[in-house]
């Protein structure tokens, strides 16, 4: 309970306006700050609708794998250059990013990644590492415009955001990869 | 294997530390010593400038001398007792070095030794009076740099060794948590390390062949933001190895239990992950990062001040219950209960008790308009002198009062102990003093970095005067402090009586919940740092490289 309220104060503090405007002012923090938040905040909410719910996700979330493609389908449409001018542009898609994120991203989320194994696990990683290298790449090679509402600064900058988030992710992979926890748990 | 090393770490715990150990943190903390009483005779110069007193001569003039005071208080003296300190509780909590570990604590203490002596032929010879944020375009001989490289590379030597350590222990004591204080030096060291990095860059990759004439020009702003993404973060090194005297040691020196197991680690990680990060609050006025970028690095900046409360909190708390059990009644009255006379307590209380003034005055800095009016001014100069001067380096002498005696096997003699009470006094007077007539001329306008000067009897500038009377003032109490300080620390480690001193560490409190294990899991706790440095630092430095001016060339201003 304290986890859902957690969550809808966030998820309520980055649709006050003020906050809203100042993180979808700069592309990169909009897409690396922003919509990760909103993924939080409903992982924070989650907690209440599995209480609830528990029969819901047993059925239609057993071993976790439809709530994490889910997740996957809702994140990869949000890294979408025309997906974030939209939202700027549609309050109505504003209002299903905020809604999309949290509730059909950050819930399946929760629900989903304590059932993966730790190969699954791993390959939602690695596919994330890749999708960010190709993201890096296409935001920083593009020699135009891909979205109407930001610079080709914004862009360039986003693409690196992708590449150093990715190097991190690899960084991680490795060290997965390469120390034996059962040596030290 | 398991049974001989708990062995042996009891032996270690009962008969005190190898000699070999000992010599390792006395070597270090003998320097770090050193450093102050040499650098604390450069400021006392440097104040008596300021107030008109002392004319520098023209071989040694203001900026040579602020340099040296600078890189001695700032590197030396923080580096060499941060390192001296935790290889002892290394050493303590962990059943002794590994000879390894032993062997790069000394490579280690060689190259920043010798680091050290190539900076400090340059600022003696006048060829390096940059100061010790070295800002390009101002330039000094590249042996200056060559130095600077060293020392970090020294750094890095210890950092290493540390993590051998703590990785060795783990391995052998399976699913066990790391023992806080050696948990604090792990995030001290981590920090330390990439921390460092981005100075590294800076110096080995931009700034060194540029000095030496193989490139023509360097991008100022990248390395401004390099430096400070190292600068901010040393800073947060001693708060977190003051933090961890405060927790750990102070609580057993009064007597008390240890505050929640969990909520310190937590602090511990908390620190390491949003640290590097708080770096651009230094460069609130610097030219190419727009508005809302510098709003959001305010954000995480006050962000991090979000554990520093916790840790006052928890302070607080653990006085006051200590003192109860000790008989301390009413609601304030349980204050009578704390052992006043005890250096070891008195020194590190009233570093916590600067924190506050220290903390509000941090707070100010970093709101973008209130940085407008103080922003290199002397107010600055009185802020770091109450965090470093006060909150930190009292807690360090603080703990030399049983860490030197520790190491060398010797005991606190109560004459020692009243000396201590009476240095911390003498200390605590002159800082205010000190750092007070800072701040009251640093907003009447009085600029940081600057020898005396009237401005031609300027009427603003000589209205500064009975100020900067007073600073030196507050410089000359604090100088008879450095004396008896250093005193008390030769005394300690080369004259006291033989004996046996306790490294104090606190137990927990009885009944708390058990610390989840996954508080261990550093590797993962490092890829979130380094995710979110990425993310601080993505956009200002895509700024400063894409949209850059035309670099500089190298100037000596001097
Ligand atoms: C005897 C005690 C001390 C005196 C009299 C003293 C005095 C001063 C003065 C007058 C300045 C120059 C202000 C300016 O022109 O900008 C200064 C700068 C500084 N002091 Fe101290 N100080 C003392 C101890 C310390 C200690 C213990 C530390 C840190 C551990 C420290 C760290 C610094 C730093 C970092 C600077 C700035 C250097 C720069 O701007 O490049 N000082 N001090
Ligand atoms: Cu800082």
């Amino acid at each position: 309970m304290n986890q859902f309220f957690y969550g809808l104060l966030l998820l309520i503090f980055l649709a006050l306006p003020p906050v809203a405007h100042l993180l979808e002012s700069i592309m990169i923090v909009h897409m690396h700050m922003q919509m990760p938040m909103l993924v939080i905040a409903g992982f924070l909410m989650a907690r209440l609708f599995q209480l609830r719910f528990p029969a819901f996700f047993e059925k239609w979330n057993g071993n976790g794998i439809p709530g994490i493609i889910l997740f996957l389908i809702i994140v990869v449409f949000w890294t979408i250059p025309r997906a974030m001018d939209e939202a700027l542009t549609f309050p109505s898609m504003e209002v299903f990013k905020f809604f999309s994120l949290s509730i059909l991203a950050g819930i399946p989320l929760r629900d989903s990644w304590k059932k993966l194994s730790t190969i699954g696990k791993n390959a939602i990683i690695v596919i994330f590492t890749i999708k960010y290298f190709g993201m890096g790449l296409l935001y920083i090679k593009a020699p135009v415009q891909l979205c109407n509402n930001y610079l080709i600064i914004d862009q360039l900058t986003l693409g690196w955001g992708f590449l150093t988030t990715a190097i991190c992710l690899v960084i991680y992979l490795l060290y997965v990869t390469f120390t034996d926890p059962t040596k030290y748990e | 294997m398991a049974i001989p090393k708990t062995l042996k770490e009891k032996a270690n715990k009962a008969m005190g530390i190898s000699t070999e150990d000992a010599r390792i943190t006395k070597t270090y903390l003998f320097v770090a010593f050193m450093a102050l009483l040499v650098g604390g005779l450069l400021g006392l110069l440097q104040g008596l400038n300021r107030a008109g007193l002392l004319e520098l001569p023209s071989w040694l003039n203001y900026y040579q001398v602020l340099t040296a005071h600078g890189l001695l208080l700032v590197l030396v003296l923080t580096a060499f007792f941060t390192i001296g300190y935790f290889y002892a509780a290394l050493s303590h909590t962990l059943g002794g070095l590994l000879p390894i570990v032993r062997k790069m604590a000394w490579i280690g203490f060689g190259l920043k030794i010798v680091g050290f002596v190539f900076a400090v032929i340059p600022i003696l010879r006048g060829n390096a009076s940059v100061m010790y944020t070295f800002y390009p375009p101002m330039a000094a001989s590249p042996w200056f740099y060559i130095g600077l490289a060293l020392i970090v590379v020294g750094v890095w030597m210890c950092a290493f060794g540390a993590f051998i350590q703590v990785a060795n222990w783990r391995k052998n004591n399976k699913g066990k948590h790391v023992p806080i204080l050696s948990f604090f030096a792990t995030g001290v060291f981590i920090l330390l390390f990439f921390g460092s990095l981005p100075v590294a860059i800076e110096v080995i990759v931009m700034i060194i062949p540029w000095s030496f004439g193989w490139v023509k020009t360097i991008n100022v702003m990248v390395a401004r933001t390099l430096f400070w993404a190292f600068g901010h973060t040393l800073v947060n090194i001693w708060y977190l190895t003051a933090v961890s005297a405060w927790y750990v040691i102070v609580p057993k020196i009064i007597g008390g239990k240890r505050w929640s197991d969990l909520l310190t680690r937590i602090v511990i990680i908390a620190l390491v992950i949003m640290n590097i990060t708080g770096g651009f609050h230094h460069q609130i006025i610097d030219p190419g990062i727009s508005a809302s970028v510098k709003f959001m690095h305010v954000f995480m900046s006050l962000a991090i001040g979000f554990p520093s409360l916790m840790t006052a909190w928890a302070m607080f708390a653990v006085f006051e219950r200590t003192a109860r059990k000790n008989g301390g009644k009413g609601l304030v009255g349980w204050y009578k209960k704390m052992p006043w006379g005890d250096v070891r307590f008195l020194a590190p209380f009233i570093a916590m008790l600067a924190f506050i003034p220290a903390g509000a005055g941090g707070i100010v800095q970093s709101t973008n308009q209130l940085n407008q009016v103080v922003h290199n001014t002397m107010w600055v100069v009185g802020h770091f002198h109450l965090t470093l001067g006060m909150s930190v380096v009292m807690t360090f002498f603080g703990i030399s009062y049983w860490l030197v005696p520790y190491v060398s096997k010797r005991v606190l003699t109560p004459a020692i102990n009243k000396l201590g009470v009476i240095q911390t006094i003498i200390w605590t007077v002159g800082m205010i003093i000190m750092s007070g007539s800072m701040h009251t001329v640093g907003l009447l306008g009085s600029p940081r970095r600057t020898s005396y000067t009237t401005y031609g009897d300027n009427a603003t500038a000589l209205g500064w005067d009975p100020y900067l009377l007073m600073l030196a003032v507050g410089g000359t109490l604090l100088i008879i402090g450095v004396l008896l300080q250093v005193y008390a620390v030769i005394n300690m480690m080369f004259f006291a009586p033989k004996g046996e001193t306790e490294f104090p560490i606190a137990e927990e409190e009885e009944g708390a919940s058990k610390t989840p294990y996954w508080t261990e899991r550093w590797g993962l706790w490092i890829v979130i740092m380094l995710i979110f440095v990425g993310m601080a630092y993505v956009i200002p430095l895509t700024e400063f490289i894409v949209n850059a001016p035309p670099g500089s060339p190298p100037f000596k201003t001097w």
